[in-house]
């Protein structure tokens, strides 16, 4: 809706631009650039994280019987994911990697495979992973 | 009675009278001692229901609302666990004891403590560390009421969650360590595990 709303928006503004172009003083072309400028820039990261939809997947994929989100179960609370991922620019890619590939984790000494979110949808994965290095 | 009324009972109740009057007090104290033992009962059974404890919206709009729709609630078999099954012990001793405490959550209805969303979660962790430390030190009573470890089929529970049970017994775990969140939000912040209560029982 955004993406819409800010494209519309910026067409507008160039259209609204090459007429006032030619009549009005180059400051407000400059004002109008600059606004639809700012709010491109501002809609290109994706949208707010949807933490109910996160949840109730989590919930949905089993996660949050190993995982709490902060306090201490069989695996790492979503805040120490969180924190150990801080700052880092592959997180959101190794992430991803973890819940969809069913890699092996050391349990007990033991390799399980890690279970993976029950979705195909990659938005609802990716906002998954959002949600958790947010906490 | 006065000295006189009673006098004139006596005479009217006529030879045997102390007799008489102690059978009939004895009677008087039966049924008005079954009287108070129905009552009670009666009393206990009712604060004992899922509609008594949901007729405060503190309840009803937060931590029920909650509960409604998880695995306690509604499941293939239809069996259910719901408010006193896991709040209020079975046996009779402990069940008065939290009979007892149950009397100062009035005085916080009066006083509307947790009345709004937002005092409600602000002490959503105090009452739940209230829950988890009771569990532990009860080895989490309530949920061996219907959960038993001896009865848990090794052909019918998963391998992974039988790993996890065996592992959990022998790090001396409760229930509640690892099972915890289910029925009500989990509040923010350290859980069970982080709770520093021994488990005695």
């Amino acid at each position: 809706m955004i993406y819409v709303n800010t494209v519309l928006s910026l067409k507008h503004t160039v259209i609204n631009t090459k007429e006032t172009a030619m009549n009005s003083k180059p400051f407000s072309l400059l004002a109008s650039f600059a606004a639809a400028l700012v709010a491109l820039a501002a809609a290109l990261p994706a949208h707010a994280v949807d933490a109910d939809a996160a949840l109730a997947l989590a919930k949905k994929s089993n996660c949050m019987k190993c995982h709490s989100v902060a306090a201490k179960k069989e695996g790492p609370s979503f805040k120490e994911t969180a924190a150990k991922y801080k700052g880092k620019s592959d997180a959101e890619k190794k992430l991803i990697t973890h819940l969809t590939t069913n890699p092996k984790i050391k349990v007990d000494g033991k390799d399980e495979e890690h279970d993976s979110l029950k979705t195909k949808n990659d938005a609802e994965v990716l906002n998954v992973v959002q949600w958790i290095l947010s906490q | 009675m006065g000295a006189t009324r009673m006098n004139r009972l006596r005479a009217s109740l006529g030879r045997r009278a102390p007799l008489k009057l102690a059978i009939v007090a004895t009677l008087l104290g039966f049924f008005v001692g079954f009287g108070g033992l129905a009552g009670t009962t009666a009393g206990l059974a009712w604060t004992n229901t899922e509609k008594f404890c949901t007729g405060c919206h503190e309840m009803k709009d937060n931590v029920y609302a909650e509960y409604k729709g998880t695995i306690h609630d509604s499941n293939r078999s239809g069996v259910r666990a719901s408010c006193p099954d896991c709040h209020v012990p079975h046996e009779i001793g402990p069940k008065l004891v939290r009979k007892v405490h149950a009397t100062w959550e009035l005085y916080g209805a009066i006083t509307g403590k947790i009345d709004t969303k937002e005092k409600f979660e602000k002490h959503r962790y105090e009452m739940a560390k209230r829950v988890w430390s009771s569990m532990k030190e009860t080895d989490s009573r309530e949920c061996r009421n219907c959960h038993s470890r001896e009865g848990m089929s090794k052909e019918l529970q998963s391998a992974k969650a039988q790993s996890r049970h065996a592992k959990g017994v022998a790090e001396g775990k409760t229930c509640v360590d690892c099972h915890f969140g289910i029925a009500h939000k989990e509040p923010d912040g350290p859980g069970p595990q982080e709770l520093s209560v021994a488990a005695s029982k």
